[in-house]
């Protein structure tokens, strides 16, 4: 890939992005690319860099190389300006006043603040908070809610921000098992109506489901791109994690499968 | 929709609460008028010719040569105190910052301290103040550059660092009493324990602006406060340019509580307890806490102001020291209800 294949890609697209974090390099030389309509899905063992690359492509963390969005370097762009393109939902959601769940999706809107997009507001928070199933709780204080009913609330704030790029950071990680189908199910909405999204996930299985393209990460370097399908082999993967695994079409689906030797 | 009418009945209950508290203020005294008359007097200089004049004997000077001073700069430092202790929890996203913690009261009474003691009068008789008020501000800047690494600035280590200002102020505060003379010693223990007893139009003059500065910028800020709230990078995200806002919240915390401080020396609590207050009426949301708050502010100072030179004949109480016990044993309870509801301080 070169820089300007990147150049001309819409959506957001990094070259030679690479990280140091106290002396050393967590990631390094990563190129990735995400278009329109795009899921693609940042996968790796503990300390592969998959956090510190979605942080340095929200723009968090200091890079070498080029991190592009909309077609132009993401250091041009104003804060604001940035937060009407990309979302990023963190890790961890955290809270230090005890705010509404429905104030707290509101924030989202806070980049449109005084512009035209504005009147789209209360739609915007409304399908959010639909979307996410958190509609029930608009009222209760934030603090309140369960780990997994936060997760919701973050991702809700998250999509109510309707931006065109969406970063997440494990958003099924708080979750139990329906609600982690629901937070994809919603994540692939969101492309299908022309978002590309780039989200961190630790369950390969999830990301066989629905993600278009798999990044496999390991020790800050990109071992391996393409549908999941394709780069999810017993023998890249065993590699990757350092633990033997076996792969195997699910009977039905045909979705590839992960699991590990035991 | 009910609680969009809750937050400006509030506001609106606050500032006619406010009303009412300033007429009986300022007719409470040696010279007792009543609040009609005290309305009368505001309402016949404004070129109203309503309502009834002061029929007491020097009512009219006792009211604007003494009292009005007293109470329009109780207001002011109450506002600018109550303000600053919200804006100050919003940047530290902490409920138990206020003012002092940044080290803005301790500073300001080093300099105020060090101008009594060395005799200094360069700036005249507000030479106390101007002191003071500088060695806010120098505090202040001196804790922020303390606590800045790598262009940021973490919270613990900003207050933290505070701390550590403080006693630093403190161990100052004990070497010039040790220095100086009984009458030192006296103005500097009177000036730490904060009175209204000074006030002077000129006083007003001087910190009026200063709070009204710091009460706009203070609600031009809220909207990113808020957003603040869901941390350092979120807000980014959220296009909040967070340092920007910090240092601009920081120096507004400064002006603030430093203009407040000079004219009255230390009145404890008003920062911190108010907001609280507020905020368990009407949830964390700025854009009324941080108004609220400095009316809030404005009627315990005037309240508390009325109570110390009224509550025991021919003397005065120190506000400071007033404000400190109702404030003490109430922040005492706010922390623990708060640690409920909120499940630990996390």
């Amino acid at each position: 890939m070169t820089t300007d294949d990147v150049s001309g890609t819409p959506g957001m697209a990094a070259s030679g992005v690479s990280v140091a974090l106290g002396g050393r390099t967590v990631v390094d030389g990563v190129d990735l690319r995400v278009g329109p309509g795009e899921v693609i899905a940042l996968v790796g063992p503990n300390g592969a860099g998959k956090s510190s690359l979605l942080a340095a492509l929200a723009g968090d963390l200091a890079h070498q190389g080029r991190i592009e969005i909309d077609h132009r370097n993401i250091r041009t762009w104003k804060p604001v300006e940035l937060a009407r393109r990309r979302a990023v939902l963190p890790q961890k959601a955290a809270l230090s006043f005890p705010f509404t769940v429905g104030e707290v999706v509101r924030m989202g809107r806070a980049p449109w603040h005084g512009r035209p997009e504005s009147a789209d507001d209360e739609d915007a928070v409304v399908e959010a908070m639909r979307q996410t199933e958190t509609t029930g709780f608009a009222a209760r204080p934030f603090p309140a809610l369960s780990g997994g009913e936060q997760a919701r609330v973050a991702l809700a704030r998250v999509l109510a921000q309707r931006t065109p790029v969406l970063l997440l950071d494990e958003p099924t990680a708080a979750l139990d098992l329906r609600h982690q189908e629901l937070v994809l199910r919603t994540v692939r909405e969101r492309s299908a109506v022309g978002a590309a999204v780039v989200v961190v996930l630790h369950d390969l299985g999830l990301a066989a489901a629905y993600a278009d393209r798999a990044y496999v990460l390991a020790a800050g370097r990109v071992r391996a791109e393409g549908p999941p399908r394709e780069v999810f082999t017993a023998e890249l993967l065993g590699d990757v994690y350092q633990h033997e695994v076996e792969v195997f079409d699910h009977p039905r689906t045909g979705a590839p499968m992960v699991v590990p030797r035991r | 929709m009910l609680k969009a009418y809750a937050k400006s009945g509030l506001i609106v209950g606050l500032a006619l609460g406010l009303v009412v508290v300033c007429l009986v203020a300022a007719g409470k005294g040696q010279v007792p008028i009543s609040p009609a008359e005290v309305a009368g007097s505001v309402l016949h200089r404004l070129g109203l010719d309503l309502g009834p004049l002061p029929s007491a004997v020097q009512g009219e000077n006792a009211l604007w040569l003494v009292r009005f001073p007293r109470v329009v700069l109780a207001v002011t430092v109450g506002a600018a105190l109550g303000c600053a202790g919200a804006l100050m929890q919003g940047v530290f996203g902490n409920p138990l910052a206020e003012p002092g913690v940044v080290g803005v009261s301790s500073g300001a009474a080093v300099g105020a301290a060090a101008a009594i003691v060395s005799g200094v009068t360069v700036a005249g008789i507000w030479t106390t103040a101007a002191a003071a008020f500088a060695g806010g501000i120098v505090t202040t800047f001196v804790v922020y550059a303390m606590s800045r690494a790598q262009g940021r600035t973490e919270v613990v280590t900003l207050v933290l660092t505070g701390v550590a200002v403080n006693a630093t102020a403190g161990a100052l505060l004990g070497l010039l009493m040790f220095m100086t003379d009984d009458d030192g010693v006296r103005a500097i223990a009177f000036w730490q324990l904060g009175s209204l007893a000074q006030a002077t139009w000129g006083a007003v003059a001087v910190a009026g602006p200063c709070a009204v500065a710091g009460l706009i910028v203070s609600a031009v800020l809220s909207r990113r406060l808020d957003l603040l709230a869901l941390g350092e990078r979120p807000a980014q995200h959220l296009g909040v340019d967070t340092e920007r806002l910090r240092i601009t919240a920081i120096v507004v915390t400064a002006l603030l509580t430093a203009s407040a401080v000079a004219f009255t020396g230390i009145i404890s609590f008003v920062g911190l307890v108010v907001p609280h207050l507020i905020r368990m009426a009407v949830g964390p949301g700025h854009r009324v806490l941080i108004p609220a708050s400095a009316l809030g502010g404005a009627i315990v100072v005037v309240t508390g102001d009325l109570i110390a030179r009224t509550a025991i004949e021919y003397q005065e109480l120190p506000l400071g020291v007033l404000t400190a016990v109702v404030g003490g044993p109430a922040f005492f309870w706010l922390l623990r209800r708060t640690r409920e509801r909120a499940g630990g301080w996390g």
